[in-house]
């Protein structure tokens, strides 16, 4: 079915790859290689790619063991209002990252709805803390596990289910043993692209969990407050950054291929 | 969703329209851009740009307020400003090197001033309890004026190491700083005089720091090199340093330079 693309769609085509291409190619031109060592093992970086990594892991962890049960009652239950919740618990993948953090600030800071209490009756601080930064990150990362584990669900018939409680599973065996393995290549999917977005989390940490080498200054805010001080050394961050994305998206690929 | 889907061309088309009434039946306005540090915010947005757009019609004054070294930076690399506003000589110096400025004068000057939540949860009533124990601190980041400014004035009162060791925060500027106070998270911050004057005051509560250890702010203003806009440029630096200008900064808590 292949034919011969017409010349505008071809000229479009390759401005749009080209725009894509450009920026990430511009970061490569103007890198000062000959810093590459000094800049990825000074302690600023390593102190930040480690967070980020355990940061972007433990909200990966966090919105896997929170949204697959969320995606589950969206796909198999018949709640009341299950449709403004599907809607809800999304928004979180189209608002501006700053305005959830905002938020987070208003609902789970020292001074928020839930925190306030918190505070009080155990002296439990989120804000300006790793667990703030895996909050922020969560909060943002969590709409991908939901959707895509619900999309796997819907397509897989609930028949199995039954037939599996009919020869007498009890339904947390029949769920662990018949639906999740034939869910695994959607929970995988889910997993990966939340653990990407959570990687390039920046408006929601920033604004509720702070920025401080160690606890709460994951890679892409060392990014930013390298980026006046020291540019050079912000870009080589950067390209730490696009490096990992691309090796997120090629695991994820086949992931994805070896699912069909 | 179907609904949905139909509103998307209503609302290009809205846009569409809206963009051709702007270009073919208004005369579109000359643009003066000021790029000015974000402690400058409340008063040129509320009192100085909209004056100077009153004494020259046609003029509309567009401001891009952020940290100055952010902006020395944007200056340095995109040359897009036609006038500067910074809130320390250093990035001033740093725009006058690269791409150079003129008629560079200064404007007005700012006393730092520690600011903690109204309830004070922290205890602080004076600068050296900042180094206290469990004092969650929130400092503007290194490189940035105010937060250069303050580790000076830590420094000063002999309690730098102490009062860095209870730093929860390093934000991007002042206005950061103030929110993350003003929300109760941080115990205390150290932010510009005038920041407590503007709207976010009333969250918050001012203790003075000594002036044997405070440091004074001050702040050049200058046209930009290449600036689109060099006559009504020089006109902006005129009028910010007019005394109608300066009674302005002053109402907003800043200091006179004289």
């Amino acid at each position: 079915m292949r034919g011969r693309t017409p010349l505008p769609l071809a000229i479009l085509a390759a401005l749009g790859a080209v725009f894509v291409v450009l920026p990430l190619l511009a970061l490569v031109i103007r890198a000062p290689w000959g810093d590459l060592g000094s800049a990825l093992s000074g302690a600023g970086a390593s102190t930040a790619l480690r967070l980020s990594v355990e940061v972007s892991l433990a909200a990966t962890m966090l919105s896997l063991i929170l949204g697959v049960p969320l995606a589950w009652v969206l796909a198999r239950s018949s709640i009341p209002g299950r449709s403004v919740l599907r809607a809800v618990v999304i928004v979180p993948l189209v608002l501006p990252p700053v305005v959830g953090g905002i938020g987070l600030l208003a609902a789970l800071g020292r001074g928020g709805v839930v925190g306030r209490w918190l505070f009080e009756a155990f002296g439990l601080q989120l804000t300006f803390t790793m667990w703030g930064a895996i909050a922020a990150t969560t909060f943002v990362s969590m709409p991908l596990v939901v959707l895509a584990t619900e999309a796997g669900l819907r397509s897989i018939d609930p028949r199995f289910e039954r037939a599996a409680a009919a020869m007498g599973a009890r339904p947390g065996y029949a769920i662990r043993r018949v639906v999740l393995p034939m869910l695994a290549p959607q929970l995988a999917a889910g997993a990966v692209l939340a653990w990407a977005r959570a990687l390039g989390e920046f408006g929601a940490t920033i604004t509720f969990a702070g920025n401080l080498a160690g606890r709460t200054q994951t890679l892409p805010l060392a990014v930013y407050e390298a980026r006046v001080t020291d540019p050079g050394g912000a870009i080589l961050l950067s390209l730490l950054l696009v490096v990992l994305s691309i090796v997120v998206l090629v695991v994820m690929r086949g992931r994805i291929t070896a699912a069909r | 969703m179907r609904r949905g889907t139909a509103l998307v061309p209503a609302l290009m088309l809205a846009v569409t329209l809206s963009a051709c009434s702007d270009t073919s039946t208004l005369a579109s306005p000359t643009e003066l851009t000021v790029f000015a540090a974000s402690s400058l915010t409340a008063v040129f947005t509320d009192e100085v740009g909209p004056a100077f757009e009153a004494a020259n019609p046609g003029v509309k004054v567009v401001f891009n307020f952020g940290a100055s070294d952010s902006l020395a930076g944007q200056i340095q690399s995109e040359g897009s400003a036609d006038v500067f506003a910074s809130a320390s000589g250093t990035w001033m110096d740093a725009v006058a090197e690269d791409p150079g400025v003129t008629g560079r004068t200064d404007f007005a000057r700012n006393r730092l001033v520690i600011v903690t939540p109204v309830e004070d949860p922290g205890g602080i009533s004076t600068i050296d309890d900042l180094a206290n124990p469990d004092v969650q601190l929130v400092l503007a980041a290194e490189g940035v004026p105010v937060g250069d400014y303050a580790r000076q004035a830590l420094e000063g009162a002999g309690i730098l190491a102490g009062a860095e060791a209870n730093v929860v925060s390093n934000e991007e500027d002042n206005a950061s700083v103030v929110a993350k106070v003003a929300a109760g998270e941080a115990d205390a911050g150290i932010v510009y005089e005038s920041d407590v004057s503007g709207p976010a005051g009333n969250d918050l509560r001012a203790v003075e720091i000594p002036a044997d250890v405070n440091v004074t702010a001050t702040y050049p203003i200058a046209v930009v090199a290449g600036a689109a806009e060099q006559a009504l440029a020089a006109g902006f630096v005129d009028y910010v340093t007019s005394a109608e200008g300066q009674a302005s900064l002053e109402s907003y808590g800043f200091r006179p330079v004289t």
